[in-house]
């Protein structure tokens, strides 16, 4: 029960399940967490490394329990009326993971909240980065139509920093803003080559996928130039999304990345997925250069194989082998490193908002306060990295805190 | 919000003028800045230049050339049509300060997208000339009202039908030999806004150019628009999109453009969809397909 970030009771729901009702332990993980059917699916679920059934085996899998109940249990609890509130304004931007976690928290407070998106549909990441066969769209329509049944009112389609600025809100009589923008912007690597066609950053993939429209005939049909023979650079969540929504297209999809396959920052039964869906996995191999055609296209990848060497005293470091240089035949190369924080700078025109080096906010680690007053940040814009869990839970707290602070 | 087409006009092949209903975006707009536009459910974003705006009828004005399988569709809108979101303004607007003489010089579609600018350059009281190319007379559009914009206007067409034949940068030589030019602002293809900055470079003149890269959501959250300034990767669509002529590196900006021109060996990938072990589509698996969705 330590383990997860969210607190949800698990031997309550999990007693509940044994008694054979979902219903009752759906409600008991609703208590905490509000969005059950993502985090069953998308979880990293920190809660079964620390179940004490790991040292002796394999631990529960709460994931899979969280799931079946969201998807079995929800009939009990949900069609309610919306519900129209009459607190303070409060205006989150961004509906990521984070924003809309505190945004529900705080609705149920009772305040009036709004929630700014910039794109055409709520989501952010669980919408536009992640593909449809890790969080399928209905479900994701669901969860969101839920929040919206709290009184939350969403406006789609509206970019703060363009649309309006940070003080234009506090104008239309907001009392605080949340930010909640998220980590989206792919860092850009140093390996030549990389602006090359056919060179692809993991976020730029995964939009490109995920703004298809799903068809039966679409489906397997890209509308984008995409070879035969696919690279993916990565180790993370989003380097084996990419991989596996290639593999989707029918083509052949590599993963190449420099450590080795138990140092991957991602859980073993989804690379497990993917190996069974013939992603090929290239560990130890690190890229040194995208080789082009004459069409300034992508024509192989040079790479190198790396391996664990002493370097001084009991210290084991990666080095490169000597002579194992190799081109490894692709036509096509998704890049997926890492991110950086979204743009800020246009959001405030008079550059009171600090930012640190690497372009997260920083904020005050007991309030969750910005630079700017009544201005809150929450979510990977101020962590960079991390589960979406996390996320969630970072909207959650700061949600409790603006509330401190509001009742001041 | 919603989006309606309030005149369509036909500006010379394949090219297209749409007045489209948006107030909150014809309040806020400012020269250079663009929209991006999504025309129904599951279509590419288009980012496009807003070209004028109409206040007391709250429309905005975008020329466009149909090139692709999503412009194509935009231009096949008739008046009254809706369109599901133009998200905008966005990018940074130009900056318009008075400087003295300035040159406009723009080729193609670019000579829409420099309209509005040259309109602002000039009300602050700067004296505009300006170079517009076209390939033939048919393809010169927005003309009028740039001559009613610039102090003086050039055109050229690459086939002699109007005017001067010509390229655009053999009359930039001329005007910088006749004038002293404080600042020469450049819309048009990579080769000739190369070129235009290699000949401004010599003679220590300010240049800016109007990059169109290729964008996907428009926000700065892909990294498609990347464009090499300065040595550094910087996004298209949020630090643009005007830059220093000097600094960008138009070698990779040849190359990002190049990267989604689709070759004929290109298609046929996209056209045949194979697994690694070849097999043929059973019917079992064509109805699974279908029972999936």
């Amino acid at each position: 029960m330590q383990g997860c970030p969210l607190g949800i009771n698990i031997p309550g729901f999990i007693r509940n399940l044994r008694e054979g009702d979902v219903g009752r332990a759906y409600e008991v993980i609703r208590e905490q967490n509000l969005f059950p059917s993502i985090c069953g699916r998308v979880c990293s679920a920190p809660c079964e490394v620390s179940c004490i059934l790991t040292d002796e085996g394999s631990p529960i899998g709460i994931r899979a329990l969280e799931r079946y109940c969201s998807d079995n249990g929800r009939s009990r609890s949900s069609r309610k009326d919306k519900i129209y509130r009459k607190g303070k304004k409060i205006a989150v931007v961004g509906s990521g993971p984070s924003g809309m976690s505190a945004a529900a928290q705080l609705a149920q407070k009772g305040y009036q909240v709004t929630i700014f998106e910039s794109l055409d549909a709520p989501g952010g990441v669980l919408r536009y980065g992640i593909p449809e066969f890790r969080i399928p769209k209905k479900i994701l329509d669901f969860e969101i139509n839920e929040i919206r049944n709290l009184g939350v009112d969403i406006q789609t389609n509206f970019f703060i920093g363009q649309n309006a600025s940070l003080e234009d809100l506090f104008e239309q009589g907001f009392v605080a803003v949340l930010l909640a923008t998220g980590a989206g912007t792919p860092k850009f690597v140093d390996l030549p080559g990389s602006n090359l066609g056919g060179v692809y950053y993991g976020e730029e993939f995964l939009m490109r996928v995920n703004l298809i429209k799903s068809t039966l005939f679409s489906r397997t049909t890209p509308n984008f130039v995409l070879g035969q023979r696919i690279a993916v650079i990565g180790s993370g969540n989003t380097a084996l999304d990419c991989a596996r929504a290639a593999k989707r297209f029918g083509r052949d999809v590599t993963l190449i990345f420099r450590r080795t396959e138990d140092d991957m920052r991602t859980r073993r039964d989804e690379r497990d997925f993917a190996k069974e869906e013939g992603v090929e996995f290239e560990p130890l191999v690190k890229p040194i250069e995208i080789l082009a055609d004459q069409n300034n296209f992508v024509d192989g990848l040079k790479c190198v194989r790396m391996d664990f060497a002493e370097s001084s005293k009991d210290q084991w470091e990666l080095a490169r082998v000597p002579d194992s240089e190799f081109v490894l035949e692709a036509d096509t190369v998704i890049i997926a490193v890492g991110h950086i924080p979204n743009f800020l700078k246009s959001m405030d025109a008079n550059n009171q908002l600090n930012l640190s080096s690497d372009g997260t906010i920083e904020v005050d680690p007991k309030t969750s306060q910005t630079s700017i007053p009544k201005v809150f940040a929450s979510g990977n814009v101020v962590t960079n990295a991390g589960p979406i869990v996390e996320a969630i839970a970072g909207g959650k707290q700061v949600a409790e805190r603006m509330d401190r602070y509001l009742k001041r | 919000m919603n989006f309606k087409v309030t005149n369509k006009l036909t500006l010379a092949n394949n090219t297209k003028r749409l007045d489209i209903l948006a107030p909150a975006i014809a309040k806020k707009v400012k020269p250079g800045q663009f929209v991006s536009i999504v025309i129904g459910e599951g279509d590419e974003r288009i980012p496009l230049t807003v070209i004028d705006q109409d206040l007391k009828k709250g429309t905005i004005t975008i020329i466009f050339k149909e090139a692709g399988d999503s412009t194509k569709k935009l231009g096949e809108l008739s008046i009254n049509d809706d369109i599901q979101t133009i998200l905008g303004p966005l990018g940074r607007p130009s900056t318009i300060e008075k400087v003295g003489r300035i040159v406009c010089i723009t080729s193609g579609i670019g000579t829409a997208q420099i309209l509005p600018i040259c309109r602002a350059l000039k009300n602050v009281g700067n004296k505009v000339v300006g170079i517009v190319g076209a390939r033939t007379r048919r393809s010169m559009m927005v003309e009028a009202q740039m001559r009613l914009t610039c102090d003086k206007l050039f055109c050229t067409t690459e086939d002699g039908s109007y005017e001067r034949k010509g390229v655009v940068t053999d009359v930039l030589t001329e005007v910088l030999e006749r004038n002293e030019v404080n600042l020469i602002y450049c819309i048009g293809s990579a080769e000739m806004m190369e070129a235009v900055s290699q000949m401004s470079r010599d003679k220590k003149i300010k240049t800016i150019v109007h990059l169109n890269p290729i964008m996907v959501d428009c926000m700065g959250m892909c990294g498609s628009c990347r464009v090499k300034v300065d040595g550094k990767y910087v996004l298209g669509c949020i630090d643009g999109p005007e830059f220093d002529g000097h600094l960008v590196d138009f070698k990779d900006y040849k190359i990002r453009l190049n990267a989604f021109e689709e070759t004929e060996e290109w298609r046929k990938h996209r056209l045949q969809p194979k697994t690694k072990t070849n097999e043929t589509k059973t019917f079992k698996r064509f109805l699974s397909g279908i029972l999936r969705n």
